[in-house]
């Protein structure tokens, strides 16, 4: 590869499901080269798969502008993303899946909807031929992340993201993160566009996930739950979980307090005085979280980005 | 400071660009298409007068409406030479605390002065505010003594308020939800508003040590777009009170409060450990004692375990909040 300036770099993560990558390459490619782009792929190899990792350099060999990356182990494809970002030498860079999700036809799109002035194209596939297991599993996900998040984004795992470099900085990808970043853009105020997309024959086999995805899963969106929510705002949060803690175990302490200084009841045998100091002693330390919270996000107020300027007239 | 005598045609602000202004207007607006027209007119003749070099910062949060387009219009009309329009603009609706930050930030001028874009406030206020500004003081807050809101739902809630601001920080100001307010460029620039701080920037420059004000001004009632408040946020404030009451009185020595609550709640727990040995040689139940008095004595220890911690985090902060005094003469 020369000096000259790359168009795009496509950023692929190889995990454990992956299609065809020669075809996967040679399509996608081909495209980009339709649309007359100067082009890099960036593989990231996220574990040991050997059978990928030698078709790769097969056709590093046969002269195509490949880079491969390869992790020691598995570590997520946030790391394998945000590694691939790093690596990145063009002026935007595209996301792909590691299985063939979308027509490559609809690259153009992307580039219209780009050279418009978005920083962050992603893609709906529409209209989705699913497996009816899949539909469900879709449904159910995107309808706790709208009721989370109040993103009204209709397909936020869909691999296919035209991203600009310079945007790339505000983004700290950890975790699962990767899922969610056009929920993460919208919070920090990029522009971003979401275009439907046709899917592609491959994307629509069925896909069975191991259960312990789901907990997983569902542990990303209550990490996301903080970081749109609370993230400034921790108190908001714990205080509120704290006091309703706090005032039924003060009430259930009082009652029983005032009773035994009546003389009407003995405390020596009532459990639920214990369920009462339990309760405030509880709701105290849930308190006391948000406040250390909301010092922590004061001591690094500088840090916190608030606003995202657009336009500057002077 | 600049200074500008009466018989100079114009103070020349633009040629001299390394002349900073010496007044900065920082105006938040959203969707303010029919008010900023007549803001804008209102200022000049406010503050045409002062013979003073000024700049106007108008915060657009992002409108959805002409307003942009309206400010882009002034700003390129703007054939004066003894004031600047700046227009700042959101790629989102991030807030109002937000936009007043971001004022704050690219302001430049000795005072700077904040102020509603909604009409509400009357700009011929400003020069009484610098008045005081003069007089020594490093913030004047305005004080919309007679409000044309909502008596229900704005004045009442806002009275409430400001008595539990004032009570709890020890800062007694009587409205300080008024943007119209001014402040000393080296006050607003050491502290920094997030979430919804801008409800307490007076509590707050009390951590730089700021000497406070208020004077009466005048305010008007809406007279186009929508008020953007309501009363669904008694909560958010509240919880917002509670950490500024931490701030103030707590952030240079946290563990003295966590360590306050921890030593009450030893001593309940010392107390029921001895109400159960009493009950043990009595012969009669000391299960129920024992337990309470383990869970307060885990909750005191805890609760100065997290004021060790606080401390830690007050230590190890970067060069966040100056909460040092102020250079005062």
């Amino acid at each position: 590869m020369g000096t000259k300036n790359i168009d795009v770099s496509v950023v692929i993560p190889i995990s454990e499901r992956h299609d065809d990558i020669k075809k996967l390459y040679s399509i996608y490619a081909d495209e980009l080269g339709n649309l007359d782009k100067s082009y890099e792929f960036i593989f990231i190899i996220d574990g040991e798969f050997p059978e990928a990792y030698q078709e790769l350099i097969g056709l590093k060999n046969d002269g195509h502008p490949i880079r491969i990356i390869k992790f020691t182990k598995n570590f997520g494809e946030s790391s394998a993303l945000t590694e691939g970002f790093r690596q990145a030498r063009g002026e935007a860079i595209l996301t792909l899946a590691s299985y063939i999700q979308v027509e490559p036809k609809e690259l153009e799109k992307l580039f219209l909807a780009y050279d418009e002035g978005y920083e962050l194209v992603i893609t709906r596939r529409y209209p989705r031929e699913d497996p009816i297991i899949n539909k469900i599993q879709s449904y159910v996900y995107h309808f706790l992340v709208r009721k989370i998040t109040g993103a009204q984004f209709k397909d936020i795992t869909s691999g296919m993201r035209l991203i600009n470099k310079k945007i790339l900085s505000e983004f700290d990808l950890y975790g699962d993160l990767h899922r969610f970043i056009p929920i993460l853009a919208q919070g920090k105020g990029i522009r971003l566009k979401e275009i439907n997309v046709k899917q592609r024959v491959e994307d629509t086999r069925a896909r069975y996930v191991k259960p312990g995805v789901y907990l997983g899963r569902g542990l990303d969106l209550l990490t996301l739950f903080f970081l749109i929510k609370f993230t400034v705002k921790p108190l908001r949060f714990f205080g509120l979980i704290g006091t309703t803690i706090f005032l039924p175990g003060i009430i259930i302490t009082c009652t029983l307090g005032i009773l035994r200084v009546l003389g009407l009841i003995n405390l020596a045998n009532r459990p639920l005085l214990i369920l009462g100091i339990l309760l405030i002693v509880f709701g105290l330390q849930l308190f006391s979280i948000g406040l250390i919270g909301e010092l922590i996000i004061f001591t690094r107020a500088k840090e916190i980005a608030q606003y995202r300027i657009d336009e500057i007239i002077e | 400071m600049t200074k500008f005598s009466m018989n100079t045609a114009k103070p020349s602000y633009k040629e001299k660009d390394s002349a900073d202004p010496y007044l900065s207007l920082v105006i938040p607006v959203h969707n303010e298409e029919e008010n900023v027209r007549i803001l804008y007119d209102e200022i000049r003749v406010a503050l045409n007068h002062l013979k003073k070099t000024f700049e106007i910062i108008f915060v657009d949060d992002c409108s959805t409406d002409a307003t942009f387009e309206i400010l882009r219009t002034i700003n390129r009309n703007n054939k004066e030479n003894y004031y600047a329009i700046k227009i700042i603009r959101f790629t989102r609706n991030f807030g109002q605390t937000a936009a007043m930050q971001a004022g704050f930030d690219y302001a430049k001028g000795e005072i700077i002065v904040s102020l509603d874009g909604d009409l509400q406030n009357d700009p011929q206020d400003i020069p009484n505010l610098l008045a005081k500004i003069n007089e020594g003081y490093d913030v004047v807050c305005g004080w919309r003594k007679n409000r044309k809101d909502k008596t229900i739902t704005r004045i009442i809630p806002s009275k409430i308020a400001n008595w539990i601001i004032g009570r709890t920080t020890g800062v007694y100001i009587h409205d300080n939800g008024c943007s119209l307010k001014a402040f000393r460029k080296e006050v607003i620039k050491s502290v920094r508003l997030y979430s919804d701080l801008h409800r307490f920037i007076p509590a707050i420059t009390t951590l730089v040590g700021a000497r406070i004000t208020e004077i009466v001004v005048n305010h008007r009632a809406r007279k186009f777009g929508t008020t953007k408040y309501g009363l669904s946020r008694t909560w958010r404030v509240m919880s917002d009170i509670i950490t500024v009451k931490m701030l103030i009185h707590f952030s240079d020595k946290p563990i003295v409060w966590f360590a306050g609550f921890g030593f009450f709640a030893g001593i309940f727990g010392l107390v029921m450990a001895l109400v159960s040995l009493l009950n043990m040689f009595n012969g009669s139940q000391t299960t129920v004692y024992t337990t309470s008095s383990i869970l307060f004595l885990t909750l005191s220890g805890s609760l100065i375990s997290w004021g060790l911690l606080a401390e830690y985090f007050i230590k190890i902060r970067k060069s966040g909040h100056r909460i040092d005094q102020l250079n005062k003469p």
